[in-house]
């Protein structure tokens, strides 16, 4: 079933927690609704399921125009972010209550009810555990139940807020591919709200990233990673160096791409840390700037550096592989000189010096 | 003091003898103060309706006057307690689960009843419901009795006991919200099956409770009960009004033995409270695990 959101609004008081967002979610897709706290990713989400009511716009599920239907008759699964299991019933009991509340005419009988929850435990490997109550059970396979149970209705949508975010990293993880890998199975349509970018870019089909209740960009992971259409969207999905002023006309110059832009005074330059390049000599075909390493962080397959640009002392992040770091040879101290591989320009960016001013992406 | 000598850091842990003997002290304080205020009062009872033996205490409750005092109080509670459930349901669903205009003004005054005397209470209702009151003559003419009868009776006690059930649910429904109602709901459930197969499960224990102190209150209620009962004997008295014209009629055997009846009932609720907040207590600490997890 597709998702159609036109032009949703919504207002909290005086704070705006959707301003006209509209988003079509096609049939069988993951889509990941993702942003930071605040940017009205849940709001969406619960309108969507019809836990909250918008103040404008509508919402077409499978076509059909549903702005007014009940949660209960939506026909949608809804996965929380604190699990809400029923406690004081075991797990089985949990997974069939949405079979036993339906109407007597659409209820299946005890025997279809008692396999379909076997066969639902099975999927989410939980089948030893239908006899113990939610709190028996750890974080992870709460929110197996909880997906279990969200599943065992057939729902045609299935909505996930922040399903992963109560747990450690390591269960997150694997709930996260694991999810992938049901999703492939059962290709229903879904709505995965996240505030973590790995989870987004890792998990869904496509991306659709929130700031402030609108719609910055949307797209599939790669194209959003690789071009991101805001200083916001390129700031959010991962650690960043700005460049502005002297600085960035010292580094941009002779840079490989983007060479049509003009970096006036108001510009501001984005490269990621894995986007330097290091030296110890200075390169004759590009521009570079001087820098002396600060820390090294040697755990993991990247290395990273805190580099120091010399002169003005500004904090600069790079990541290289083991195998250049062992060339370098580099201890903290050492003066290297960093030149950025591309540069990516905004121009009169307000939220992009707003960010400057933050001291945000290092 | 020699051992603390040597392990300082276990000085704090283990109690010195001042330590010891101050705990001593305290226990003893309150234990000579429940003794001199609650439990020789509960044995004086006891002893005095059974100072003339256990005969005459069996012929002084199985009089007809307090049998039907004791029927007239089981009435009372029997009807102000399931309407105390309904309405502190109600209103702690309502406070919990909803938004609305003047939700804090409600909250207030459901605490009225626990706030304003009891005597107040029962002129509050001869002033709307007698003779003279507001609408005392209409219920003249239709013949509908309300002070100085039964239906009274029943009313001053649904006030005073009104606040139990919904302070009990208020805050136990708070701290637990709602996410499993809207699970619920998200999953089909109407709000019959809503409330029948998850919130009533969920609150029972607290709504036990409350039900508990409703009742409790209810039998006991002296004040408000008194001033729109007009004490007529075999009709209109509760146990607790009985209890006191025994006592002005210095038949004090007579008192004490309805006032043991009294106790009796009030050793019966607190050993069931007792065990429900067991229960509770059970799961508070689960819902507490379940917070920290």
């Amino acid at each position: 079933m597709s998702i159609e959101i036109e032009h949703i609004r919504k207002q909290y008081g005086s704070f705006t927690a959707l301003d006209d967002v509209s988003l079509t979610i096609g049939v069988g897709e993951l889509m990941a609704l993702l942003g930071p706290s605040g940017s009205g990713k849940t709001t969406l989400l619960r309108i969507i399921a019809g836990l909250e009511s918008p103040d404008g716009g509508s919402i077409l599920l499978h076509g059909e125009e549903s702005t007014q239907q009940s949660a209960s008759t939506r026909g949608i699964g809804f996965v929380f972010q604190h699990y809400a299991l029923f406690r004081h019933m075991t797990i089985f009991e949990n997974v069939a209550f949405g079979m036993r509340v339906q109407s007597r005419q659409l209820r299946l009988s005890r025997q279809k009810i008692r396999e379909r929850v076997r066969d639902l435990l099975h999927l989410v490997q939980l089948d030893t555990y239908a006899q113990m109550y939610p709190e028996q059970l750890s974080g992870g396979q709460r929110q197996r139940v909880a997906l279990a149970r969200a599943l065992a209705v057939q729902p045609k949508v299935l909505l996930l807020d922040e399903p992963f975010s109560a747990l450690d990293a390591k269960v997150r993880k694997e709930l996260r591919d694991w999810l992938r890998r049901i999703h492939d199975e059962l290709h229903v349509t879904t709505v995965l709200v996240t505030h973590d970018q790995e989870e987004a870019l890792e998990v869904a089909d496509r991306v659709a990233i929130l700031n402030q209740g609108r719609l910055e960009q949307i797209g599939t992971p790669q194209s959003i990673y690789d071009r991101p259409a805001s200083p916001f969207v390129y700031n959010f999905l991962g650690n960043v160096n700005l460049f502005h002023g002297r600085l960035l006309a010292d580094l941009s110059s002779q840079r490989p791409e983007g060479s049509t832009q003009d970096s006036n005074d108001s510009s501001i330059g984005f490269v990621r840390p894995h986007e330097l390049e290091l030296s110890r000599e200075l390169p004759d075909d590009v521009k570079a700037v001087l820098a002396s390493v600060v820390r090294i962080h040697a755990t993991g397959p990247q290395i990273r550096l805190e580099l120091s640009i010399a002169g003005n002392g500004r904090p600069v992040a790079a990541e290289l592989g083991r195998k250049q770091f062992e060339e370098l040879a580099l201890v903290p101290g050492d003066d290297i000189f960093v030149w950025p591989q591309s540069i990516r320009l905004f121009e009169n960016a307000e939220d992009a010096s707003l960010l400057l001013d933050q001291g945000a992406g290092i | 003091m020699s051992r603390g000598r040597t392990i300082p850091s276990s000085m704090l842990l283990r109690p010195t003898t001042t330590q010891r003997a101050g705990r001593a002290a305290l226990i003893l304080l309150a234990l000579l103060f429940l003794t001199g205020f609650l439990i020789l009062p509960v044995v004086a009872v006891f002893s005095q309706a059974l100072s003339q033996g256990w005969a005459i205490y069996r012929d002084s409750i199985v009089q007809e006057d307090v049998l039907s005092a004791l029927r007239l109080t089981c009435l009372v509670a029997a009807i102000a307690v399931p309407l105390n459930v309904l309405f502190g349901i109600a209103a702690s669903w309502a406070i919990t689960r909803f938004e609305f205009p003047g939700k804090s003004l409600m909250i207030t005054m459901i605490d009225i009843p626990l706030s304003v005397s009891p005597v107040v209470a029962g002129m509050m209702y001869v002033e709307v419901f007698g003779l003279h009151g507001w609408l005392g003559p209409w219920l003249m003419e239709h013949n509908l009795h309300v002070i100085f009868a039964v239906p009274g009776i029943v009313l001053a006690t649904v006030f005073v006991t009104c606040p139990f059930v919904a302070r009990e649910l208020i805050p136990f429904m708070q701290a637990q919200g709602s996410d499993e109602e809207i699970a619920a709901a998200v999953l089909g459930a109407n709000g019959w099956n809503l409330f029948w197969r998850v919130t009533l499960p969920n609150i029972k224990w607290a709504l036990l409770y409350g039900t508990i102190l409703a009742a409790s209150r209810s039998i006991g209620e002296f004040g408000a009960v008194s001033v729109v009962s007009g004490h007529i004997r075999g009709k209109t008295t509760t146990l607790p009004l009985e209890v006191e014209m025994l006592y002005n009629e210095y038949n004090f055997t007579a008192a004490f033995a309805t006032a043991s009846l009294l106790t009796l009932a009030a050793i019966v609720t607190l050993t069931i409270k007792k065990i429900v907040e067991g229960s509770t207590g059970v799961a508070r600490n689960i819902e507490e695990q379940e917070g920290e997890s």
